[in-house]
C-alpha cells in the first residue's frame, strides 16, 4: 500500500508528481496531506502550487529558482524527517450536506443517458445490486450512515473526493463508460470507491443518488460560507449526508437564491486520528463478530 | 485606481481578460492557473503599449471583439492575425497605436494562428478574484467570456515615453504557414505506464488537432497505444480502463491520454483526474499549442529538462522590454 520511498514522475519542466502509496484509503491519504503540511510549512520560495490527492500529490515550481534535483531532494529531506505515521490530531470542520435522493433532477440526467445507452442499469438500482442492498432505502441508510474525509479536490473548482470513514459504509460503482455530457449542479455520485459532489454543471462518471440544493461552489461569493473562497470545502474536512423531502429540499434552494442560506458547518471539532483508527477497527470487528 | 473604459460593441467568440502568472495557489481547490494561452504574443502586446509585460489585457479565439475607446490611449494587438482595423481601416500588428476617445477597434476572424492578444495602456482593471484578474470563463471565475455593451475598466498609464514601438519580424512568435507544427515535449510523468514502443511512436506520429478544443484542452487524432503491463495488472483501486489511475494531479501542458484519445491540458484545464499523463510539453512552446489550427498537425520533438530550461531563456528573452524597437 505504501511504498518504501517517495517516488518522483517529473511532469515536464514546471511540475512534478510524488506518489506514496498505491490505494484508496483513509490511512495512505493521510500522509499525503501530512507531507504536504509539512512541505508548506517549510516554505520554499520556488513552490507555486501543490496539489495532495488520494495517494500522491503534485508540486507546480518555478525551475528557474530551484532545480528539479534540488526540489525532490527537500521533499525526500522532509519525508525521512516526518516519516509515514499515521497519527495524531488535527482541526477538521464537520459539514452536514442536505440531500434529496433519488430527486427529478439526476433521474432526468440519468434518463437523458440511458436514452442513448439502453443497456445501462438505473444508477440508484445498479449501487444496490454491486454493493448487496436490498433498495433504495438500504442504499439511503449506509450513504447517509457514515462521515466522509475529504481526501482531495479538483478536476473543477470545488469537486472533492469523498471516502466513507466507516469501513463497514463503503459504497463502490464503476464509472459511466462513455461519461456523461452533463450532470446537474448539486449532484451526488459514487465512482470506485468514492463519493463526490458535482459543484456545477459539468461533464461527469459518477453513478448519481441524489441532490443537495447546498451550493459547494459560489461563483459570487453571495453566501456567508464563501467569504473565504469560492468553493466550500477543503482537504481535511469531514461531510455527513442528511437525507431531506422535496420539501425542505425545495425550501432550500429558495433560501440559496436569496442569498440567505447558512450551511451546517460545525468549526470546532477536533479530529484524532489515533482514536479514529482504533474505532474504525473495532467497527470491522463487530460486523465479523 | 481606474481612470478610464472600453466598451465591447462585438464580444467575438469567447473573448476574456487574462493576466499572469495567473492564479496561483489555488490548485488544491480546483481552480484552474488560467492566464494567456499564448503568453509569446501576450507580453509583447503589454511591453508595446508601455505596460508591466504580466499585465491584464484580452484574449481573443479564432473570431475577434469590436471595441470602442472611451479615453485616448495606446492599444496594440499582436499573435493571430485577425485583420484588426481601426475606424474601419487596417492598422499593423505587432506595433503601438494611438487611438483617440470614442474610436472603435474591430478584429475579424483570424487568418493565421488562432488567439489574437489586445492590450490597452494602463490595462484592464477588472476585479481581482482570488489573487488574480484571469478569467476562467466555463466556471465564471474572475468573470466570464466577453458580453455586448459590457464595459472593461482601464487602470491609470504606466509612465511612457509616448514612443511608438514595434516587434521587429525575427522576434515575433512563428505561425505554421504548412498547416504543421513541431512542438516540444518531455517524457512523463506516466510513460512507464506505456509500451516503450508506444513512447517512441508519440515522439515520431503526425497528431490531428480535433475541432473539439478549447482552453481547456487539445484533443488529438493519431494512432493507437500500446500500454505496459503495469497499466493492465494493477489495483481496481486504479479503475477498469488500462488509461485509468487512482485519481493525480494533472500538471499543466500534459498529454493526458483517456482510453486512446490524446488531450493536451492547457490552462483551463481539470486539475486532477483518473487518467494518466504520458508526456508532458515543455512550458516554453504552449505559444504554439494556442496558435495550432483545428485540422493541422503536429509532431512532438523530445527534449530533456535541460533543452525545456533553454527554451524559456530563449522565450525569456524576446518577451523582455528591450525586444520592441521605436518606429
Amino acid at each position: 500500500m505504501l511504498h518504501d520511498t517517495l517516488r518522483f514522475y517529473p511532469g515536464g519542466d514546471r511540475a512534478v508528481e510524488v506518489e506514496l502509496g498505491d490505494g484508496m484509503v483513509f490511512t495512505l491519504n493521510f500522509t499525503v496531506h501530512r507531507l504536504v503540511a509539512a512541505l508548506r510549512e517549510a516554505r520554499i520560495a520556488a513552490i507555486e502550487d501543490l496539489i495532495p490527492e488520494l495517494a500522491s500529490f503534485q508540486i507546480t515550481y518555478d525551475p528557474d529558482r530551484i532545480s528539479y534535483e534540488d526540489l525532490i531532494r527537500e521533499v525526500a529531506a522532509i519525508y525521512a524527517r516526518i516519516g509515514a505515521d499515521v497519527s495524531g490530531a488535527l482541526p477538521s470542520r464537520l459539514i452536514t450536506m442536505p440531500v434529496l435522493y433519488f430527486d427529478d433532477q439526476t433521474s432526468d440526467c440519468i434518463a437523458d443517458y440511458t436514452k442513448a445507452h439502453p443497456d445501462k442499469v438505473a444508477d440508484p438500482d445498479l449501487l444496490c445490486r454491486i454493493n448487496g442492498l436490498e433498495d433504495r432505502a438500504a442504499l439511503v441508510r449506509r450513504h447517509s450512515g457514515t462521515e466522509y474525509w475529504v481526501a482531495a479536490l479538483g478536476f473543477w473548482p470545488g469537486l472533492c473526493s469523498l471516502l466513507s470513514l466507516n469501513p463497514n459504509a463503503r459504497i463502490t460503482a464503476p464509472k459511466y463508460n462513455p461519461p456523461r455530457t452533463w450532470t446537474p449542479k448539486g449532484a451526488i455520485g459514487i465512482g470506485g470507491a468514492l463519493c463526490c459532489i458535482y459543484p456545477d454543471r459539468t461533464p461527469g462518471g459518477y453513478q448519481l443518488i441524489g441532490r443537495t440544493p447546498a451550493p459547494i461552489f459560489d461563483g459570487a461569493q453571495r453566501l456567508p460560507a464563501f467569504r473565504d473562497s469560492l468553493a466550500l470545502l477543503r482537504a481535511g474536512d469531514r461531510v455527513r449526508f442528511r437525507p431531506v423531502g422535496a420539501e425542505e429540499c425545495a425550501w432550500i434552494d429558495a433560501e440559496v437564491a436569496a442569498g440567505r442560506y447558512v450551511h451546517d458547518i460545525v468549526e470546532y471539532q477536533v479530529f484524532s486520528v489515533d482514536r479514529y483508527l482504533d474505532w474504525e477497527k473495532a467497527q470491522k470487528a463487530g460486523v465479523r463478530a | 485606481m481606474t481612470t478610464g473604459s472600453v466598451t465591447v460593441l462585438k464580444p467575438g467568440l469567447e473573448t476574456t481578460v487574462q493576466e499572469l502568472p495567473g492564479r496561483i495557489g489555488y490548485l488544491e481547490q480546483g481552480f484552474p492557473i488560467s492566464g494567456p494561452f499564448d503568453s509569446w504574443s501576450f507580453r509583447q502586446a503589454n511591453i508595446l503599449v508601455g505596460n508591466p509585460r504580466d499585465t491584464a489585457a484580452l484574449e481573443c479565439q479564432f473570431l475577434g471583439p469590436g471595441l470602442r475607446f472611451d479615453r485616448d490611449l495606446s492599444v496594440a494587438v499582436t499573435g493571430a492575425d485577425m485583420g484588426p482595423k481601426l475606424d474601419g481601416a487596417p492598422v499593423p500588428m505587432w506595433q503601438t497605436l494611438r487611438v483617440r476617445a470614442g474610436q472603435t477597434l474591430e478584429l475579424g476572424p483570424a487568418l493565421t494562428g488562432a488567439r489574437a492578444y489586445i492590450a490597452v495602456s494602463g490595462g484592464l482593471d477588472t476585479p481581482v478574484v482570488l489573487g488574480s484578474r484571469a478569467v476562467f470563463h466555463m466556471a465564471r471565475v474572475g468573470g466570464q467570456a466577453l458580453v455586448k455593451d459590457e464595459v472593461l475598466p482601464v487602470g491609470s498609464p504606466y509612465a511612457s515615453r509616448g514612443e511608438i514601438l514595434a516587434i521587429p519580424e525575427a522576434s515575433r512568435p512563428r505561425f505554421s504557414v504548412d498547416r504543421r507544427m513541431e512542438v516540444e515535449a518531455l517524457a512523463g510523468p506516466n510513460d512507464s505506464w506505456l509500451d516503450p514502443a508506444s513512447v517512441e511512436m508519440f515522439f515520431s506520429a503526425d497528431w490531428l488537432v480535433q475541432a473539439k478544443s478549447n482552453r481547456t484542452g487539445m484533443r488529438l487524432t493519431g494512432p493507437e497505444f500500446a500500454f505496459a503491463d503495469r497499466a493492465i495488472n494493477k489495483k481496481s483501486d486504479h479503475g477498469q480502463d488500462p488509461s485509468n489511475i487512482i485519481d493525480h494531479g494533472y500538471p499543466l501542458g500534459a498529454v493526458n491520454l483517456a482510453g486512446q484519445t490524446p488531450i493536451i491540458l492547457v490552462n483551463d484545464a481539470p486539475s486532477t483526474g483518473g487518467f494518466i499523463n504520458p508526456f508532458t510539453v515543455a512550458s516554453a512552446a504552449f505559444w504554439k499549442l494556442a496558435q495550432a489550427r483545428p485540422g493541422e498537425v503536429l509532431r512532438f520533438r523530445r527534449i530533456d529538462r535541460e533543452g525545456a530550461a533553454r527554451l524559456r531563456a530563449a522565450l525569456d528573452r524576446v518577451t523582455s522590454e528591450g525586444v520592441a524597437i521605436r518606429v
